[in-house]
């Protein structure tokens, strides 16, 4: 099994939770034998998406960008489970792992399709794959953390997901408050393929 | 959508933040400039900037920080990237909110009235309520940054109006012209956006079929005109 992991912890205070929920996603995947392509996202080099669309319409799925997004790009396309860590900014991603996401068009398709009854994109790399996003708040927020529950839902119907599932910690809590969850959500992922 | 009054005296100062790549080539200008000449005509002052090249160096930021703290009404206009907010736009209102944690509300406590967001945000999906968690975000951070909200205008099919000016649009574009005016009125008296603006502006454009096949027609075309044609579906990773 095939792990995309893109880290959105900041190099703060902020990501410190998050940077632990990663390790524990990799220090499970080397105990399984799983394969993981973990990216710190805070570290690296991913401009802002300009809108051009010439991933669509001049060079289908490369984008026109030279920078660290592309060993992203190429790790997604033979992905079996996607996960996604992230602060919790303002009910949503923060902008370190929304950088990349930004930088995501080029694998999807230009063409419409109807999906559940509703219009998405089409994958270009169609495949079974699961969907993963931890997040971390300072505090609990019910808001908050609905609405970062909606977002992910409405991702995963455009990533045409197998199997879904988001969970929000708090910032500086114990290991022991989620590693279990994080670990079950792992296996829950595998078997879904 | 937030249609409730509050005791405020009407906005003098309205900044839109343009939070598309495209800056005033796109439709979030489109709409968003639209919105700020009525809002002019109604007497407001107004200003406009588009975000990514305000955060580009230390000498912009500060300029726009200090347009955000002489704002009344401040409306940001942004196309929905990946289900929410374009990642440079979500640094603008991670460095507003920051501003105001460390100063900004201390550094104007004779400040007479709130300080209002509203936000317009449109997709090329067909369906409105694709927007909804970029709505919640930005409601979201106008709570946590401490700015009353003022509600949204949220659209599916934004292709379909592009770049031209709305002042003098109609056929399909009439509910949106029509929103714009109540979104005005209500703005400049010091109001919210009202549900029956946001719902007319939400209204789609055509049906959604016609919608997709003009869609896909037009993106094969474009595809076709750069030589690309069946290639659409390449897979350059594919391992």
């Amino acid at each position: 099994m095939n792990i995309l992991i893109l880290n959105g912890a900041p190099a703060n205070r902020r990501g410190a939770t998050v940077r632990a929920i990663v390790r524990t996603i990799t220090d499970e995947a080397q105990a399984k034998g799983w394969t993981t392509a973990a990216f710190d996202l805070d570290g690296l080099d991913i401009k802002p998406c300009p809108g051009c669309f010439s991933c669509w319409l001049k060079h289908p799925g490369i984008c026109a960008i030279k920078d660290d997004e592309e060993p992203i790009l190429r790790a997604y396309s033979s992905t079996d489970v996607i996960v996604w860590t992230t602060p919790v900014t303002f009910g949503g991603y923060g902008p370190t792992l929304k950088k990349a996401l930004d930088r995501s068009i080029p694998n999807l398709l230009p063409f419409f399709i109807k999906t559940g009854g509703e219009i998405h994109h089409p994958q270009r790399y169609p495949r079974r794959r699961s969907f993963l996003v931890f997040g971390t708040l300072d505090a609990p927020d019910s808001d908050a953390e609905q609405t970062f529950h909606r977002l992910v839902k409405r991702n995963a119907l455009n990533l045409n997901t197998v199997m879904t599932a988001s969970r929000v910690f708090v910032e500086g809590s114990a290991s022991t408050e989620w590693s279990g969850t994080v670990r079950e959500l792992l296996t829950a992922a595998k078997e879904a393929l | 959508m937030n249609a409730q009054m509050i005791e405020t005296t009407n906005p003098r100062k309205a900044l839109l933040l343009i939070g598309s790549p495209k800056g005033k080539a796109g439709t979030s200008y489109a709409v968003g400039g639209a919105l700020l000449r009525k809002l002019a005509a109604a007497g407001l002052e107004t200003e406009e900037m588009t975000v990514s090249p305000a955060l580009a160096e230390a000498e912009n930021m500060d300029r726009f920080g200090e347009a955000v703290d002489a704002a009344d009404l401040i409306i940001f206009s942004f196309p929905l990237y990946v289900d929410q907010l374009p990642a440079p736009l979500l640094r603008a209102l991670e460095f507003i909110a920051g501003r105001r944690d460390a100063s900004g509300r201390a550094s104007q406590p004779t400040r007479p009235s709130v300080q209002k967001v509203a936000a317009i945000v449109q997709c090329g999906f067909p369906e409105t309520h694709q927007n909804q968690p970029a709505v919640d975000i930005m409601r979201t951070f106008a709570a946590e940054a401490g700015f009353h909200w003022a509600g949204a205008l949220a659209m599916g099919m934004g292709g379909a109006i592009g770049k031209q000016p709305l002042e003098k649009a109609a056929g399909m574009l009439r509910n949106v012209v029509k929103a714009l005016d109540l979104a005005a009125a209500s703005l400049a008296s010091g109001g919210d956006i009202s549900e029956e603006a946001s719902a007319l502006f939400g209204k789609p454009l055509m049906p959604k079929s016609f919608y997709m096949l003009v869609a896909n027609f037009g993106m094969k075309s474009r595809a076709r005109k750069h030589g690309v044609g069946k290639r659409a579906y390449d897979r350059p990773y594919a391992s």
